[in-house]
């Protein structure tokens, strides 16, 4: 009984802990992330969305227009749009249009943080840091909730992943990998607190 | 071909009221063109052709042009299949549709849906020619020197939703539909032309068989 006791604080203690906590103070500049940061001025992608056992598929068409405001829109295959979404400059994000099925704001929010994670949005450097564990470095920027995390090999030549996390551990975690003229060839979304995986492969036009 | 093309429209958009089209005219002779037009989808048992899909995202100025081949037979079986710039097939088997993307498979019955419900509708309208009386859409005829336009707005909320016009370009020769431009409110569209047609040849039903 003692035993089963001490096992189950154990249990909740281990719960409790940041999978963060043990990384330490590095001494990297937070903007030397930016060179990861990519540069849609015009691309499509492949994508294929997986959520609670649904399966969507269609193209993304990400483009950056001249007022620097990126816009991002996801059809189906035979061309019928899902969403219509824009990514200004002033941080600021606006809905163009969404099917009614979308058009809920757990939704729309989830997604737009997903993308600003992976487009490297609302990274403030006053507030940002820097840190490391034995084999990476951690580029953590803050957010109204929760962080963004950019994760690097140790000499931050490599972009190993992205997390937007809560304080503890990774709510989503993100790659872009295979970047050709600032633009990369393979972006995958995952989320960790539930079944929704979005895959995008660039498509050569 | 009007019946796949409507099909296509149902899986697919949304389109947009406009102003009449230059070069078109309102029909001068309504009766001869439903009677033509029904006839002509009586005798078409099979559609093979080519087509080229542009989706025209007007405030982008962007668009997306896709090619692939689609076939369709008497009653209610269309196969479309993508095959550039990506890999997509669609089979359309009377009440389910079969898609796959890549590796994956998807199974999708038409009865769940009422969009599609009413898509089958427009289907079989089309064979027996009576589209222009689909009270789903309220349907508009032009004519030009070479082609005929339905300009079809639909009525239903849950079309409307998708759509705002679906016009269907026919050519005068042969009554065969040459092109499908859906047009959404925001302006965007998305247009299949087809080509390289050839009707009433062989397609086995296994064609169409989702397995």
């Amino acid at each position: 009984m003692r035993f089963l006791l001490l096992s189950s604080c154990l249990f909740i203690l281990a719960g409790c802990s940041s999978v963060y906590q043990n990384l330490q103070p590095d001494t990297g500049d937070v903007t030397a992330i930016e060179k990861f940061r990519p540069d849609f001025k015009v691309a499509l992608y492949k994508t294929e969305v997986e959520v609670v056992g649904h399966h969507l598929s269609g193209l993304l068409l990400i483009k950056t227009l001249p007022d620097s405001s990126v816009r991002m829109v996801f059809s189906n295959e035979m061309g019928f749009k899902f969403f219509d979404f824009a990514f200004e400059p002033d941080g600021s994000f606006k809905v163009f249009y969404v099917i009614k099925q979308m058009d809920k704001k757990p939704v729309i929010t989830t997604l737009q943080k997903d993308f600003e994670l992976v487009m490297m949005l609302k990274q403030n450097p006053k507030t940002a840091s820097v840190l490391k564990d034995s084999a990476d470095r951690y580029y953590v920027f803050p957010q109204q909730k929760g962080y963004n995390y950019y994760i690097t090999n140790a000499t931050g030549t490599e972009l190993l992943r992205m997390e937007r996390s809560s304080a503890k551990k990774p709510i989503v975690q993100a790659i872009m990998k295979n970047y050709i003229n600032g633009i990369p060839d393979t972006i995958g979304i995952t989320h960790k607190n539930f079944s929704f995986t979005i895959s995008l492969k660039r498509i050569e036009r | 071909m009007r019946k796949i093309i409507l099909i296509l429209i149902v899986i697919g958009s949304g389109f947009a009221a406009k102003a009449q089209r230059a070069g078109y005219a309102p029909i001068t002779d309504i009766a001869k063109f439903n009677e033509q037009f029904a006839t002509v989808a009586k005798k078409t048992e099979t559609i093979k052709s080519d087509f080229v899909q542009e989706k025209d995202l007007e405030m982008l100025s962007e668009k997306i042009t896709s090619k692939g081949k689609f076939w369709f037979k008497k009653d209610n079986l269309l196969r479309m299949e993508y095959t550039s710039p990506f890999q997509y097939l669609m089979i359309l088997n009377k009440d389910n549709v079969y898609v796959k993307d890549g590796q994956k498979e998807n199974k999708i019955s038409t009865k769940s849906s009422k969009v599609f419900q009413q898509i089958n509708r427009i289907t079989i309208d089309c064979v027996q020619g009576s589209i222009i009386n689909n009270p789903d859409f309220k349907t508009k005829i032009f004519e030009s020197k070479g082609t005929y336009m339905v300009e079809m707005s639909p009525v239903s909320k849950a079309l409307k939703d998708f759509f705002s016009t679906i016009d269907v370009i026919i050519d005068k020769k042969d009554y065969s539909v040459t092109t499908i431009e859906m047009h959404e409110v925001s302006g965007d569209s998305t247009v299949i032309h087809f080509t390289n047609k050839e009707l009433n040849t062989a397609i086995p039903d296994a064609f169409f068989a989702i397995k």
